[in-house]
């Protein structure tokens, strides 16, 4: 179903209904020193799953054959509370598996990590709206920019650009080597990948925005995911050059689906916030702010 | 003419085992979705039907639109959260005109928390909400314990005589029944219920959220951009307990029971304590479905002690 349409032209992104399931865990390994790739078994959100979308995770393996009687307190569900909002990286809806990349950044993810094959782990999703259909105009560039843990959404992105006649090229950005999550998976879904990393361990020493200011011209079409300071980076780079652009943002996040308002996302027009959940993650650039605010 | 004859579960084929009226709010069972937690009932709709709940209690609305505070607005913490979304909403008009002619077409009893930055505000509320059709709304939830907004909330929450004035104020504005949400964040909780019941409320529910903070050591700041927030969770659920407990002894008002609710068994012991019904929040947060299944579990439990109504329950713990 195609999304309402803000001003500003058409509006390609995708939502869709949302299940729960728990999923089997395939398999899971460490990609760097704080990333990890975690392969799920989820036939019924697989298919469902655009690009762009994300889950939100149980960061415990379902319980199975736990006694006590009906009622009794959920001991594996409060501690952590929540699940975590993580985006989907590759995705085989006919297969029914998706994968996701995520850095262990606390207690949650930690957990997470040491999910094995043959667990289950609850998710909840589709969430979110897509990065814009790719199809229509094939000639026209589409530069996917990551940075960091923003890498991992755009391998499936990346897929489905390729599967709508585009040709997508990949800059993708972090500290150093270590920290390019998810860049093999973008470059194996079709999208060639020019590396930045701004110690010079791989590819290009610098910012990807150094790039893609090279690289960009008026008309062309970029989709980013990263960290607000490259995203408001792209943005205005996007903004100078007449490029059209849509903004993959991350936020801390209670509920996934809309009700909490607790992901808040400054509009651009000074008219208050929307919800990452429900009216993005992907934005079109000129609708928000991206920058969370100091403190 | 009222939308609804009878409570509406008895459409939908649920037991009237769990049929409670609270303040004179008729519901279908005693378990309520909480305010803040449930928006304005379209996203859970997409899951479950409404019907399936006692009440809905909407989202803390305003006069006017609320912008909310910027983010950070959430963090987690021990068995439970943090927020300060600071009330966020598209104000009273809007619930009027877009969410409410919706809302009471699903099958559940709407129940409208109200907030403001004065008295005059919070009257003004209570006073549109008459515009309504009749029956739309079956009551009030009057907010003075949200900890995150600089005016309004605890402001009124956590003062004896403001509490009772603006109780009073609200209670002129309209004959919907009552009822006032009451902070944690005070020393003597029992005392607010009873200023409250004096100032002509119906009942009081309980409680809001506990006002707590954390601090990202790496950023060496407060998570939150509003700096504090507000605790939510089963981290909550004995002081919650205590508290419905301490004012359920101390008020002749019904008490809806809050926080921390996540299971049928949670609810049964605010029931226990005196709560004549429970709100579920956070727990939406975690899983969509918990009210459902907090009321699937209730019913399970309720049966098994061989009680002919959620009614006998109310209290019964108490000595």
């Amino acid at each position: 179903m195609e999304a309402p349409g803000p001003a500003g032209g058409p509006d390609r992104r995708r939502r869709s209904p949302w299940v729960r399931e728990e999923a089997l865990v395939l398999a899971q390994d460490q990609g760097g020193p704080d990333w990890f790739r975690l392969l799920l078994r989820a036939p019924r959100i697989a298919p469902l799953a655009w690009p762009g979308q994300f889950l939100q995770v149980a960061v415990r393996p379902v319980a199975t054959g736990l006694p006590g009687p009906a009622g009794a307190p959920d001991l594996a569900g409060s501690d952590p509370l929540l699940p975590r909002p993580l985006s989907i990286c590759t995705l085989d809806p006919e297969g029914g598996s998706l994968s996701v990349v995520y850095r262990v950044a606390g207690r949650g993810t930690a957990l997470l990590a040491s999910a094995r094959p043959g667990e289950r782990l609850a998710l909840l999703g589709p969430l979110g709206l897509s990065f814009p259909d790719p199809g229509g105009a094939a000639s026209r560039p589409l530069h996917l920019v990551g940075g960091g843990l923003g890498i991992p959404p755009l391998a499936c992105a990346a897929a489905w650009a390729r599967a709508g006649g585009r040709r997508p090229q990949a800059l993708l950005g972090a500290r150093g080597a270590a920290g390019l999550a998810g860049a093999a998976e973008v470059a194996a879904c079709g999208a060639p990948v020019q590396a930045v990393t701004e110690d010079g361990s791989a590819g290009v020493r610098g910012l990807v925005t150094d790039v893609l200011r090279e690289r960009l011209a008026p008309g062309d079409e970029v989709w980013s995911c990263g960290p607000p300071a490259m995203l408001a980076a792209v943005q205005r780079l996007c903004a100078a050059q007449g490029a059209e652009a849509w903004l993959c943002v991350e936020r801390a996040m209670a509920c996934g689906f809309g009700v909490c308002l607790g992901c808040a996302v400054a509009r651009s027009d000074g008219g208050g916030f929307l919800r990452a959940c429900v009216d993005g993650p992907v934005f079109r650039a000129g609708d928000v702010d991206v920058a969370e605010p100091r403190r | 003419m009222r939308i609804m004859d009878g409570p509406p579960g008895a459409r939908t084929g649920a037991a009237p085992l769990l049929a409670v009226d609270v303040a004179g709010i008729r519901c279908a069972n005693p378990v309520w979705a909480a305010s803040g937690c449930a928006g304005y009932g379209r996203e859970l709709a997409a899951a479950w039907p409404l019907s399936a709940l006692g009440a809905l209690c909407v989202k803390g609305t305003s006069l006017e639109p609320w912008r909310g505070n910027p983010g950070p607005r959430v963090a987690e913490t021990a068995c439970g959260m943090l927020n300060a979304i600071g009330l966020q909403n598209p104000g009273v008009d809007h619930l009027l005109t877009r969410d409410l002619p919706w809302l009471v077409r699903q099958g559940t009893a709407v129940v409208v928390n109200i907030v403001g930055r004065t008295i005059e505000e919070y009257a003004a509320v209570a006073r549109r909400l008459g515009d309504a059709p009749a029956g739309a709304v079956a009551g009030v939830e009057l907010n003075i314990s949200c900890p995150n907004v600089r005016e309004g909330g605890l402001q009124f929450g956590a003062d004896l005589g403001a509490a009772a004035e603006v109780t009073a104020a609200v209670r002129e504005a309209t004959s919907l029944p009552l009822l006032v949400k009451l902070s944690p964040n005070v020393t003597d909780v029992a005392a607010f219920a009873a200023a409250v019941e004096r100032a002509g409320a119906d009942g009081v529910s309980l409680i809001n959220t506990l006002l707590g903070m954390r601090i990202d050591v790496a950023a060496r700041r407060p998570i939150l951009a509003n700096l504090t927030g507000g605790l939510s969770g089963p981290a909550c659920k004995p002081v919650a307990l205590r508290m419905v407990w301490e004012v359920a002894g101390s008020v002749s008002i019904p008490v809806v029971g809050i926080g921390g609710i996540a299971t049928g068994l949670d609810a049964a012991e605010f029931l226990l304590a005196g709560a004549s019904a429970v709100q579920v929040g956070t727990a939406i947060f975690r899983d969509p479905w918990a009210p459902v299944r907090v009321r699937d579990e209730l019913e399970a439990w309720l049966r098994a002690q061989g009680m002919a109504s959620a009614r006998e329950a109310v209290g019964a713990g108490r000595p």
